[in-house]
């Protein structure tokens, strides 16, 4: 009897619990991906009149190479497209682009009058079968097509991806030409994929490091005009300069921005000493930050200005170290093997780029705010000066090959440590500096 | 004499024959050391045994004499002619610097086809605009695809609506023989799908059991019909009230859940939507949350479009979790377009699925 009683309440139990995992949904954890390039389409944009059909084409091929230079997007060829967008209001087949398998689609529409430019656009989830976010338009001038396009595609990439672009930015470089022993450099300025490259200064002395400000109009530089190193600040619409801080029997360099741009932070070397100063760009007054016998310099602000982080040697040989923007004692950060130098900031605040020299290679690397988590990105004979993309997500720097015909250029890297890809300048190119966003 | 007495006399000769010719017993020789001596004459042994006598030591020293010296070693070595003064490096000037320009603030454009105002694009801010969508040009999915024409495959034999129906024509009046006719169908079951493995049996007792009870509810509709035929209606009015009356059933009856998956079921479904999970376009931050996203899906194992809904998230902000949502939501989409390899007669176990979509493995170490 007992038996029977308890078989009847296990019986009731299990029929019990199928009921509940009836209801119950299937949960299942999935940890592995795949990182690939996501597939997308930029059919040309419809030209509203006659006079935009030339730039159509030009600017969705502009929008498909920033896209595509980011290395997380791989664009699907027009020859395989099944339908083609002929109407910019008209609704998107769908199924058409998922029979190719593009995952996002990129539709737009541009008009022409006189000389003003209009751009409309719209981004699709094509699996989905739905717009991301509502469409955007842009208006310019016709000369300024191609900065358009680099907002279009910093629009795309942030609905795409959850985070800013950064094509439509400028980078300031040093432009070298000549023989190795016999350089020529003068700060240029272009797009970040090296159009519209202009000059800024001639070749008549060297220039160094050029940095700039956070609000992309000035930029501050180095220059052995006078002999001696001086930093210089120049006016990037004018194209003035002008000396920024020069004192009898010093030298001043490696200059950088507060992010308020109301500071300037810079090493001043004096009687054989190297130290870090600040300087109040209104009034000129300098502070000094450092006091110690060994050489401070690259100094660089963290994002929200309370901190700096700078390369010293101190400890016998070149580490980075942080330290308030107040002064006070720095706190040594890197500890890895080899020589650490040129740290920057990333624009987000969490990583610091740097140069590694190890083993006889020069390394661009990234390590955690705190010193922590510390990789390496590149290696070769000479890789040095990172500097940040203004989303925080790319490194630009430059790499010089070996021997006497060596030759420096810029390469950029994506702070995974793939998508390295050179940038292509008219001639060598050295010390780069991007800019924020253009407003 | 026996043979084992024979035989054992002879090899015990035969051993001891060959251990005194063999030489067993030999031994080897001691190892030693030689030295060798030789032979001196007393002279020399009077000579070595001699003890040393100390040198005498002289209160004044003697005069040093000068060594004498050939006098061709003496004479001093006539220079040679002197080499022709080595021409001494011009000093090293620095490469003659280009003329400073003048102090002046205005800096020379040194390339003259490149102008040196920067380009000033006028795209002021204010001129973006937000595109406004009609819903007249909201985007309508085609009703047909045009490519991959094919037949939508046909559905398992569980799930084609005929089952039902037999016993609701047939087997109207009575529900006794609904038993019978789940037998039928079950092997036809069996038949179409991997057989899972054997501790499983004992799990699927119980889900036989209850599938018959659950379609008992839909046993008296047909009764309706009966009632309706009593009028003198026409046979396709029959027929619709067969039909409400198997919508019914098939509305009421709860789905086969046979017994759980099994973890080889669970990791073809987990390795089919990770094979479209791309992280790649990923911000990093959206590659440090963690989504939590429902789905309900079809008896074809096809996901229900509609329902894919974000669930929970941790680990990042609303905008990064709505774009790890966007990736875990085309991976679904993307691989279940075709129907996940699910068993069927398990659909009750998996028509409602939660993914935990983790991307910790996919940082950026």
């Amino acid at each position: 009897m007992m038996r029977l009683v308890l078989g009847l309440v296990v019986g009731v139990m299990m029929i019990g619990q199928v009921a509940q995992a009836q209801n119950q949904p299937l949960r299942l954890e999935i940890t592995e991906g795949v990182i690939e390039p996501l597939p997308f389409a930029v059919p040309n944009f419809v030209p509203a009149n006659a006079a935009a059909a030339e730039l159509s084409s030009d600017l969705a091929r502009v929008v498909a190479a920033d896209l595509i230079g980011t290395g997380l997007f791989r664009e699907i060829p027009s020859s395989a497209y099944i339908s083609q967008i002929t109407d910019f209001g008209a609704p998107v087949q769908f199924a058409d682009w998922k029979a190719i398998n593009a995952q996002a689609l990129v539709t737009g529409s541009i008009s022409v009058s006189g000389n003003r430019v209009t751009v409309g656009f719209r981004v699709w989830d094509v699996f989905s079968d739905k717009e991301m976010k509502p469409g955007l338009q842009f208006s310019g001038t016709k000369e300024g097509w191609r900065r358009m396009a680099h907002k279009v595609a910093d629009a795309v990439y942030s609905r795409i991806t959850g985070e800013g672009g950064y094509f439509d930015s400028r980078v300031v470089f040093v432009s070298e030409s000549g023989p190795k022993n016999q350089r020529r450099k003068r700060l240029a300025i272009m797009d970040y994929d090296g159009a519209n490259v202009q000059y800024l200064t001639d070749s008549s002395a060297i220039v160094l490091a050029p940095r700039f400000s956070p609000t992309g109009d000035r930029v501050l530089y180095t220059s052995y005009e006078s002999g001696f190193p001086r930093i210089y600040v120049l006016d990037v619409g004018k194209v003035q300069r002008r000396v920024l801080e020069s004192q009898e029997g010093t030298m001043s360099f490696a200059p950088r921005f507060s992010p308020d741009g109301q500071k300037v932070v810079y090493s001043l070397s004096q009687g054989g000493n190297t130290d870090l100063y600040l300087m109040t760009i209104s009034n000129g007054q300098s502070k000094r930050l450092t006091s110690t016998p060994s050489i401070e310099t690259a100094p660089s602000f963290s994002p929200d200005g309370s901190q700096i982080v700078f390369e010293s040697d101190r400890s016998g040989s070149p580490q980075i170290y942080v330290m308030a923007t107040s002064g006070g004692e720095a706190k040594r950060i890197s500890f890895g093997n080899g020589r650490y130098g040129t740290p920057v900031w990333s624009p987000r605040g969490d990583m610091i780029a740097f140069t590694k020299q190890n083993k006889g290679r020069f390394h661009i690397g990234v390590m955690r705010a705190n010193g922590s988590e510390e990789r390496l990105l590149t290696a070769s004979f000479l890789d040095e000066g990172p500097t940040w993309s203004p989303n925080g997500r790319v490194i630009m720097f430059m790499r010089e090959t070996q021997g006497a015909s060596g030759r420096s250029s810029l390469y950029s890297v994506d702070i995974s440590g793939r998508n390295l890809r050179p940038v292509q300048t008219p001639d060598g190119g050295s010390d780069p500096a991007w800019s924020p966003l253009q407003k | 004499m026996q043979t084992g007495t024979k035989i054992s006399a002879i090899a015990h000769v035969t051993l001891v024959s060959w251990a005194f010719i063999g030489g067993v017993f030999d031994s080897e020789p001691l190892p030693f050391e030689v030295q060798e001596v030789s032979v001196i004459s007393a002279e020399d042994f009077a000579a070595l045994s001699t003890p040393i006598v100390a040198p005498e030591v002289v209160d004044q020293p003697s005069d040093l004499q000068a060594p004498e010296v050939p006098a061709e070693e003496a004479a001093l070595p006539t220079p040679s002619e002197p080499e022709p003064e080595q021409q001494r490096p011009d000093p090293v000037t620095p490469p003659e610097p280009d003329p400073i320009p003048e102090p002046v603030i205005e800096t020379p454009v040194p390339e003259p086809d490149v102008p040196v105002s920067t380009p000033s694009l006028a795209v002021p801010e204010p001129d973006v605009q937000i595109l406004p969508i009609s819903p007249a040009i909201r985007p309508k999915p085609r009703p047909v695809e045009r490519v991959a024409p094919q037949p939508v495959a046909a559905p398992p034999p569980d799930v084609a609506p005929d089952e039902v129906e037999k016993p609701a024509v047939v087997a109207g009046e009575t529900g006794e023989i609904k038993q019978e006719e789940q037998e039928a169908t079950a092997p036809e079951e069996a038949t179409d799908q991997i057989v899972p493995d054997a501790e499983e049996t004992a799990n699927v007792a119980p889900t036989r059991s209850v599938r018959p009870q659950a379609r008992r509810p839909a046993r008296p509709k047909p009764e309706e019909p009966t009632q309706q035929a009593s009028t003198p209606s026409s046979g396709a009015a029959q027929q619709d009230a067969v039909n409400s009356a198997l919508a019914e059933a098939l509305a009421g009856e709860p789905e086969p859940s046979g017994p759980p998956l099994t973890s080889g079921e669970k990791d073809d479904l987990r390795i089919a939507v990770s094979s479209c999970w791309n992280v790649g376009s990923l911000s990093t931050e959206a590659l440090g949350t963690t989504v939590v996203v429902g789905v309900s899906m079809s008896r074809e194992g096809k996901p229900d479009i509609g329902s894919i809904q974000l669930l929970d998230s941790s680990g990042g902000s609303t905008a990064a979790a709505n774009q790890a949502f966007g990736a875990a939501r085309r991976a679904i989409i993307r691989c279940g377009a075709k129907g996940f390899n699910l068993p069927a007669e398990k659909y009750g176990q998996w028509r409602n699925i939660e993914m935990t979509f983790n991307p910790e493995r996919m940082r950026i170490k």
